[in-house]
C-alpha cells in the first residue's frame, strides 16, 4: 500500500511528464514548421538554379527529376556567347543607376524639410506622397507612353529613368524622412549654438549622418529600377531592360535560356540585398510608421 | 529644397492619372469629352468581367494566405531559439527575388510537366498531370501562390517591428494574471500590433490589386486581370480609351478597399 506522500509524488511527477511532453510536442511542431517554410522559401530557387544548369533531358520530360543529374554549364554559356544579353545587361545597369543617384538628389532634400515640418502637416505630406502608390502603374504608364511617343522618349534610357522615379522617388521619400526623424532636431540646434551657420549645420551635422540611410535608400531604389517591369514593358518596344528580355523568352517558350537570364537577373540582386539586410531590418522601414 | 520631387510627383503623377481618367471618358472616335461609351463597352465584354473577378478573387485568397502565414513566421521569429539568425535570414530571401524571375521559378513548378505535378505524381495523389494555368481557380491559387511566395517577407517585416515594439513587461503583467497564450495572443498581441496588421494589409492589397508581372509571366491571355486587361487593350487593340477606362476602374477599386478599410477600424490606428 503507498502511503500518501508517495502517491502525491507520483501524481506530480505524472503532472510533469505531461507537461513536458507538451512542451516537446510545441517544438517538434514548431521545428516541423520552420523547416517547411525554409523548404517552402528555398526549393523554388534551387530549382530555378537546377534547371539553367542542366542537361535539356533532364528537363523536358513527364517525370523531371529532382537532382541534378546531368550537369551543363551549356545554357549559361550559350546565353553569353549569343549576346543578346549584353545591351539589356547594360541598359537595365544604366538606368539603374541614373535612378539611384536622381532618387536621392531629389528625394533626399525633400525628405529633410518634410521630416523638419511640424507633426501633423508632415503626417499629411507624407500621406499624400505615399498615396500616389494607390494609383494603378497600368494607369499612369499608358498616358506616360502616349506623351513619351510624342516626345520621341520610348526606347530611350531618359524615358525610362524618368517613368522608374515615377516609382521609385514616393518610396524613397518615405524611407528618407524616417532617416532625417531619427536624427535628433538638438544636434543641429547645439551645432548653431557652437557657431556654425544653417549651411553648415547641415553639411557637417546633418549629412555625415545620414549617409547610411541615403545610401540604403540609394540602394534600394537601384534594386527596384532593376526589377521594374510594368513602365519598361510599356516603353521599351525595341531596345529591352533584363527582365523584359527574360519575359520575351518566357514568351517564347524558351525555358533554359529563360532560366540562365532569370539567374544573371537575380545574382546582383542577391548580393545586394543580402548586403542591405541590416537596413532592411526594422529601423528604415518602420521609421515611417513611428508618428 | 521640396519644390523638385512636388513638381515631379505632379507632372509624372499626377497629370498622368488625370489625363488616363481623360482618356476613359473621351469618346473614342469623335474625341468628344465627357462619354460614358468606352466604360459601357468593357462593362458589357465577358472578358472584362473576368478579369474584374479574377482580381478580386486573387486579392482575397493572396491576401488571407500572406497575413496568415506571415504572423506565424514573424511569431515564430520573435522567440528565441537557436536557429533564429539563420531562419530570419532565410525568409528574407524572396524579398531579393525580382518579381519577374519569381515568375519564371512558379512557371517552371507549375507547368503541365512541372515539379508540382511531379511531386504530387511520386507521393501518389495523383496520375495523370494537371494543367495548372487552364484558367478557373486553379490558376488563380497559381498566381495567388506565386504572390504569396514573393511577398511575405515584406509582411513578416512589418509585422516583426510590430511585435518587437511589444514591451515584455506587458507579458510579465498578464503572466502574473495567468493568461494562457491563446489569451495573450488575442487580448495582448493582436490589438497592440493593430496598426503595423493595417499597414501591412493596405500595401499588400494594393499591391495585390495591381498585380501585373505575375499574370503576365503565369496565366498568359488566358487568364486576365484588371492591369493585364488594360494592358491588353492598350498592346493587343491600341485603344487608349478602354485601356484607361480599365485602369480607372482599378483605382476606384483600390480606392474603396483602402478607404473602406480604414473606415472600417478607425483612422486612429493608421495614424500611429
Amino acid at each position: 500500500m503507498k502511503t500518501s506522500e508517495q502517491r502525491g509524488l507520483a501524481m506530480a511527477e505524472h503532472k510533469i511528464s505531461t507537461k513536458l511532453l507538451r512542451h516537446r510536442l510545441n517544438r517538434g511542431l514548431r521545428f516541423l514548421f520552420i523547416a517547411l517554410t525554409i523548404a517552402f522559401i528555398l526549393v523554388p530557387i534551387l530549382l530555378l538554379f537546377k534547371i539553367s544548369v542542366s542537361a535539356p533531358q533532364d528537363i523536358l520530360t513527364q517525370h523531371p527529376p529532382f537532382l541534378i543529374k546531368n550537369f551543363t554549364w551549356n545554357h549559361w554559356k550559350k546565353v553569353l556567347a549569343a549576346g543578346h544579353i549584353w545591351v539589356p545587361l547594360w541598359k537595365s545597369t544604366v538606368v539603374a543607376t541614373f535612378v539611384a543617384v536622381l532618387g536621392v538628389l531629389i528625394a533626399a532634400p525633400a525628405a529633410y524639410v518634410i521630416s523638419r515640418l511640424p507633426r501633423n502637416i508632415k503626417y499629411g505630406v507624407l500621406l499624400a506622397i505615399f498615396s500616389t502608390r494607390m494609383f494603378p502603374e497600368v494607369g499612369i504608364a499608358l498616358p506616360i507612353s502616349v506623351t513619351f511617343v510624342r516626345w520621341g522618349l520610348v526606347d530611350t534610357n531618359l524615358g525610362l529613368v524618368l517613368a522608374h522615379l515615377i516609382k521609385v522617388l514616393p518610396l524613397m521619400a518615405w524611407i528618407m524622412t524616417g532617416t532625417f526623424d531619427s536624427i535628433p532636431k538638438d544636434l543641429e540646434q547645439a551645432a548653431l549654438v557652437d557657431g556654425c551657420d544653417k549651411g553648415q549645420a547641415l553639411l557637417k551635422v546633418v549629412l555625415p549622418l545620414s549617409m547610411a540611410g541615403m545610401a540604403a535608400g540609394s540602394i534600394l531604389c537601384w534594386l527596384e529600377s532593376w526589377n521594374e517591369f510594368t513602365y519598361a514593358v510599356y516603353l521599351c518596344l525595341a531596345e529591352s531592360t533584363l527582365p523584359i528580355k527574360t519575359y520575351y523568352y518566357v514568351r517564347r517558350g524558351n525555358w533554359f535560356e529563360s532560366a540562365a537570364y532569370a539567374v544573371f537577373l537575380t545574382i546582383p540582386v542577391m548580393i545586394v540585398t543580402f548586403v542591405l539586410q541590416n537596413y532592411l531590418k526594422s529601423d528604415y522601414l518602420s521609421g515611417a510608421l513611428k508618428y | 529644397m521640396v519644390l523638385p520631387l512636388i513638381l515631379f510627383v505632379l507632372g509624372f503623377t499626377l497629370v498622368p492619372v488625370l489625363q488616363c481618367i481623360f482618356f476613359s471618358f473621351q469618346d473614342q472616335i469623335t474625341g468628344e469629352f465627357p462619354t460614358l461609351g468606352n466604360y459601357r463597352e468593357i462593362v458589357g465584354s465577358r472578358k472584362f468581367g473576368e478579369a474584374l473577378k479574377n482580381t478580386l478573387l486573387v486579392t482575397l485568397i493572396g491576401l488571407s494566405l500572406e497575413m496568415s502565414v506571415g504572423m506565424m513566421v514573424a511569431l515564430l521569429l520573435t522567440t528565441k531559439h537557436k536557429f533564429r539568425g539563420i531562419f530570419r535570414a532565410i525568409t528574407m530571401i524572396p524579398m531579393g527575388v525580382p518579381t519577374v524571375v519569381s515568375g519564371v521559378i512558379m512557371l517552371y513548378i507549375f507547368s503541365t510537366n512541372g515539379y508540382l505535378n511531379e511531386f504530387l505524381y511520386r507521393i501518389g495523389l495523383i496520375q495523370l498531370p494537371i494543367d495548372w494555368a487552364n484558367g478557373g481557380f486553379r490558376t488563380l491559387s497559381m498566381v495567388a501562390f506565386a504572390d504569396m511566395w514573393k511577398v511575405t517577407p515584406l509582411v513578416i517585416v512589418l509585422l516583426l517591428s510590430g511585435l518587437e515594439s511589444i514591451p515584455t513587461t506587458v507579458y510579465e503583467a498578464s503572466a502574473i494574471d495567468g493568461a494562457s497564450r491563446r489569451q495573450n495572443f488575442f487580448y495582448i498581441t493582436l490589438p497592440l500590433i493593430k496598426p503595423f496588421f493595417t499597414i501591412a494589409l493596405i500595401l499588400r492589397a494594393i499591391d495585390a490589386f495591381r498585380i501585373f508581372e505575375l499574370p503576365m509571366v503565369l496565366a498568359g491571355r488566358n487568364t486576365m486581370f484588371l492591369g493585364t486587361y488594360a494592358y491588353s487593350e492598350y498592346f493587343d487593340y491600341n485603344n487608349i480609351h478602354t485601356s484607361g477606362a480599365a485602369s480607372t476602374i482599378l483605382m476606384v477599386v483600390i480606392a474603396i478597399f483602402v478607404f473602406g478599410y480604414i473606415g472600417m477600424v478607425g483612422s486612429r490606428e493608421v495614424e500611429q
